[in-house]
């Protein structure tokens, strides 16, 4: 029962944070973005669109499923914990 | 109002402190005298400083505790001085699946090593304990022992690697933390509020030119 409720709870927090640092990353990335577009002024490409096609980018990139590590990383740590501690 | 806060600030500072105080790993340098089972009532006062039964079995209100009974070296300031020896007792409880997170499950398993590392005559076996908890006597609580195995001499001082490794990792979640909440309110909370100023500015400037024109509609009325 402990353990069930260990699970439903864990994977709850960790949606949440999940869900934070989505967010995070996605402001992150749209910030650089237009910092790069207001460096180097590309002919032609208005900003709106310009980030916009950074921003589709990203949605497919390694970046954005890196953060699936959110999930895999403490359900590696209790992994080794359980491991060690018996 | 600055004072409060700083009091604030403080209290929640010196709960957190304590908090890892107690739920982080410590590592004893001691030798084991003897085991025992008591039976053990716990109190509205106590409770919370106690696991629950074994991970397999149902949670009454009272149960047999397996302690392990030492001679501990005494540490101070964090373990950073070592004293003389004094007795210390551990219980050994199962944490299981849930707080603190030390998913320990072999309490019967460490209550057999401990018994096998009985040492009362000398030389004796000097064992490293790793534990977590308090001892406090006048609220019967004992540090809960987490793992056993035997120390290379009676000076030895374990580096505390896990230690290092989870405040590194704390204080970088901390710092993340941070971060977010920076872009958060640069990127969402500050446009909002520029947004909220300047519909209000709108409105009172509307305000104030609708006004004009009744006054200036009255003003017409007045004779010259």
């Amino acid at each position: 029962m402990n353990f069930v409720r260990l699970v439903v709870f864990g994977f709850l927090f960790l949606s949440v944070v999940y869900i934070c640092v989505s967010l995070y990353s996605r402001s992150v990335r749209r910030e650089k973005l237009e910092v790069e577009w207001e460096e180097t002024r590309p002919e032609g490409i208005h900003r709106d669109a310009f980030v916009k096609e950074g921003m589709k980018e990203y949605e497919t990139g390694l970046r954005k499923r890196l953060i699936l590590l959110v999930y895999i990383i403490p359900l590696i740590a209790v992994g080794a914990i359980i491991y060690f501690v018996n | 109002m600055r004072n409060f806060r700083r009091a604030v600030r403080i209290t929640v500072f010196l709960i957190l402190a304590l908090w890892l105080h107690y739920v982080m790993p410590q590592r004893d340098i001691a030798r084991v005298t003897s085991t025992e089972v008591v039976r053990t009532d716990f109190s509205a006062l106590n409770r919370i400083f106690f696991a629950q039964a074994d991970t397999g079995a149902t949670d009454n209100p009272s149960r047999d505790l397996r302690f392990i009974n030492t001679e501990r070296k005494a540490t101070y300031l964090f373990g950073l001085i070592r004293g003389g020896n004094q007795t210390m007792v551990y219980r050994n409880e199962d944490t299981g699946w849930i707080y603190p997170p030390y998913f320990k499950f072999d309490s019967a398993d460490l209550q057999a090593e401990a018994g096998a590392a009985i040492s009362t005559a000398e030389p004796y076996d000097w064992v490293v304990i790793t534990h977590y908890g308090w001892r406090i006597r006048w609220l019967s609580i004992y540090p809960n022992a987490v793992s056993i195995r035997p120390a290379p001499s009676e000076e030895f001082r374990p580096i505390p690697w896990g230690n290092i490794i989870i405040y590194i990792a704390l204080i970088a979640g901390a710092l993340f933390l941070r971060a977010m909440w920076r872009q958060f309110r640069e990127r969402t909370l500050d446009p909002l509020a520029d947004r909220a100023e300047d519909r209000m500015d709108h409105v009172q400037a509307d305000f104030a030119e609708r006004r004009g024109r009744v006054r200036r509609w009255l003003d017409s009325w007045k004779s010259k």
